[in-house]
């Protein structure tokens, strides 16, 4: 009878002490998030539409702990200059909290390579498209007026006079290359960069705008590692950001027969790159 | 025994949680200093202040003379683009006529001072290549403006592929032949520039008048130009590079001149129009250019004809031997209303004229008055034979032939005209007022006619006749400088 008393207590004992605290310990160690490694896609250029995607998917990887770092897989010609700047900006802010690394799958020329210099590291696949480090912008026509449109002063139709709209891209150019030094440093010779030449990948590696030959994998591998986790989840950021509906625009000019073409349907400063194409009237 | 427990208790609690923790958290996160673009203190470059001309308005020099500019050469500019020089010409009481007819070339050429030709896309026939030589052969000023931002684009009809051609295409036929080759680049600098990485600063300068006053000039979108035997005169500095190669070379520039000192070729003109003239020294550069495009000497021969006479009146005076006759009156008006288009007029005077513009006119028969016009050209008159010697023609038939003599003193030019009888001085004279002289042999400043059958001479190697040309108007252009 003692002896059943006895293995009763020890029961009860082992239960008080060892199990539930070792219950309690799973569930408390169940809380702890699996590390989220977040990709923000680009696989377009950018511009208003695609720069609030983005931006939209930035906040929310700044502001939800469980996404460790975060991978910008590009497939982008670059944009328009003022949301390049925005979508920089607001990469910067996510930067200070957490790493970023870049994969560049099809391209990241321009506005897109813009956003690429301020990441921590940045995988090219060989022939990958980077560099074209540049700004383009369409003149002002030389100032005139006409019979049927009053305006208010000389450069109310016109924005701005034509020598001074060179010295603005020449300007923006220069906040261009500062990005790119900060986040290149001295891996990079600027009298062959900032040519505006655009390299495959395995060049872009040689001279110091791409840090290694890989795929999304080794960029998430890479992030996971920048921000001290493993075993981490892959989540696309699109998904997790829930964005909302936004007005969209097109980006490129089309064809009379429908084939989108290189070409911004709006003059503007951008910093794109624009291929030539092959019998392209 | 409660210790014990308390520590399995803590390590039961603990166990999972870390190693879930470590599970997937195994270091800190990099952290690494994020520096964005000082943005707030970019400011937008000015263009450098213009700096004052050397030469004042009041010192510019007077030197007249015509500035041809080519516009028949589908030319990739505006008129308005090179107001600049057109008024720095102006300036220097000379005057800018453009040319579009082709055909007019020649004829134009004879009393201008410069031709100017600016982008042309079209290319110079192996005619027109031929008279602008001649032209700057007798003297006279070749300027080619190519520019690195114009040019025509055409596309292939099959293909639709882009078929570029740079105005360096049309520019290069004109300026091969002076050892000038305008390449089909631009050049850059991304280290100093005005503006854009393809406006150019120059300071480095070959010595010439043109390059005089100059410390910095900026070309705007330029072609490289090379010379075998010419100056550079617009040197960038190591960091200029061109397109072609993105390489610096010394032995290119952004202008040239040619060892002759006469032909003269920019890689671009776009500092010439408004803001970029006043940039830097692109104003004294371009005074220096209306200087050099009025600063010809043409040799005037009889080539120039009818643009050989320097004073608004040319007198003209039958020799003793010669009567006016009604034919010879209304051969005269012909020839007034021919000059007329070069702003010169006739007056017919009793005395052998002593200076001024004159043209004399008389027969194979020696007179005193009519001596001391052939003297200079020691023509033997002699009637006892039935040619005439000519020195570097030969012997002229005196039948059917008509002589012209042409000659150029700082008094005034005189064209003398001899035939053998009146009729045919008449005929002659009927040659002289259209204008034209493509159907004489020339030599130097002697000409001879034909004016009727029966004429022949034997003619020394050496002669030129302007019946090679093509395309000689028979109506002289109104352009009323006469050069000298």
């Amino acid at each position: 009878m003692n002896q059943v008393k006895l293995n009763s207590e020890n029961i009860r004992t082992w239960l008080l002490w060892l199990v539930l605290p070792l219950v309690i310990g799973l569930i408390i160690a169940s809380s702890i998030p699996q590390p989220v490694v977040g990709i923000i896609r680009l696989d377009d250029a950018i511009y208003p539409y695609t720069a609030r995607d983005m931006i939209q998917q930035i906040h929310y990887a700044m502001e939800n702990p469980e996404v460790r770092a975060v991978v910008l897989a590009f497939d982008s010609p670059g944009g328009t200059v003022v949301d390049t700047e925005d979508v920089y900006m607001e990469l910067t802010r996510l930067h200070a909290k957490k790493p970023i690394v870049t994969a560049v799958n099809g391209m990241a020329a321009s506005g897109a390579y813009y956003l690429s210099s301020g990441t921590d590291y940045i995988y090219a696949k060989p022939t990958s498209l980077v560099g074209n480090i540049g700004v383009i912008g369409y003149l002002p026509p030389v100032p005139s007026i006409f019979e049927e449109i009053i305006s208010t002063g000389p450069y109310k139709l016109w924005g701005a006079p034509r020598d001074s709209d060179m010295r603005q891209i020449d300007m923006i150019k220069e906040g261009f290359f500062q990005a790119v030094k900060l986040g290149r440093g001295k891996r990079i010779n600027p009298d062959v960069v900032f040519t505006g030449q655009i390299w495959i990948g395995t060049e872009a590696v040689h001279n110091g705008i791409a840090d290694a030959i890989g795929t999304e994998t080794d960029a998430l591998n890479k992030a996971a590692q920048l921000a001290g986790v493993s075993h981490y989840k892959t989540v696309d950021m699109h998904d997790l950001a829930s964005t909302t509906t936004q007005s969209y625009t097109a980006f490129f000019s089309q064809s009379k027969d429908g084939a989108t073409l290189p070409y911004p349907t709006k003059a503007g400063l951008y910093m794109l790159f624009i291929p030539q194409i092959p019998g392209q009237k | 025994m409660k210790k014990n427990m308390l520590w399995i208790a803590i390590a039961a609690l603990l166990v999972p949680i870390l190693a879930r923790g470590l599970w997937f958290y195994h270091g800190f996160p990099h952290q690494p200093k994020i520096a964005t673009p000082d943005y707030q203190n970019m400011i937008v470059s000015s263009p450098p202040l213009e700096t004052p001309n050397p030469v004042a308005d009041k010192d510019t020099k007077q030197l007249s003379g015509l500035a041809l500019f080519d516009f028949a050469h589908t030319n990739q500019y505006q008129p308005s683009e090179i107001q600049s020089l057109n008024e720095a010409i102006e300036k220097r009481g000379g005057k800018a006529e453009s040319i579009t007819d082709t055909t007019l070339l020649e004829n134009k050429l004879k009393y201008a001072s410069a031709y100017i030709v600016i982008s042309p896309s079209a290319a110079f026939t192996t005619d027109e290549t031929r008279i602008v030589q001649s032209f700057v052969e007798r003297g006279g000023r070749l300027i080619v403006f190519a520019d690195a931002t114009r040019g025509l684009i055409s596309y292939d009809f099959n293909s639709g592929a882009a078929i570029n051609n740079p105005d360096s295409n049309a520019a290069n036929p004109l300026l091969s032949p002076y050892g000038i080759t305008v390449n089909n680049d631009y050049l850059y600098n991304l280290k100093k520039h005005e503006g854009n990485f393809r406006n150019v600063f120059f300071d480095s300068f070959g010595k010439n008048e043109l390059t005089f006053g100059l410390k910095q000039v900026a070309l705007y979108g330029t072609h490289s130009i090379k010379s075998t035997a010419g100056l550079i005169l617009l040197r960038g500095d190591e960091s200029t590079l061109s397109s072609i190669d993105d390489a610096h070379d010394p032995a290119e520039g952004g202008a040239a001149l040619s060892e002759n000192g006469n032909v003269l070729a920019f890689g671009d003109f776009t500092f010439l129009s408004s803001p970029y003239k006043n940039v830097a020294d692109n104003a004294t550069l371009i005074a220096n250019i209306a200087d050099f495009a009025l600063g010809s000497k043409q040799v005037i021969s009889l080539a120039n004809f009818p643009y050989i006479f320097k004073q608004p009146v040319v007198q003209v005076y039958p020799s003793s031997k010669v009567q006016l006759t009604a034919e010879t009156i209304a051969a005269i008006s012909s020839l007034q209303t021919s000059l007329r288009s070069t702003d010169t007029s006739i007056e017919i005077v009793k005395e052998a004229p002593s200076d001024g513009d004159a043209l004399i006119l008389g027969t194979f028969t020696t007179s005193d008055d009519l001596l001391k016009f052939t003297d200079p050209f020691n023509i033997d008159l002699d009637k006892s034979t039935e040619t005439i010697s000519v020195k570097n023609l030969g012997d002229i038939g005196r039948i059917g032939n008509g002589l012209l003599l042409f000659e150029k003193n700082k008094k005034g030019n005189t064209l003398t005209l001899l035939a053998d009888t009146q009729e045919n001085l008449v005929s002659l004279l009927n040659t002289v007022s259209s204008g034209s002289l493509s159907g004489c042999v020339l030599q130097d400043n002697i000409g001879v006619c034909s004016i009727g059958s029966g004429s022949s001479f034997s003619g020394d190697s050496g002669t030129t006749s302007e019946s090679t040309s093509t395309a000689e108007p028979t109506k002289i252009e109104a352009t009323p400088t006469a050069a000298g």
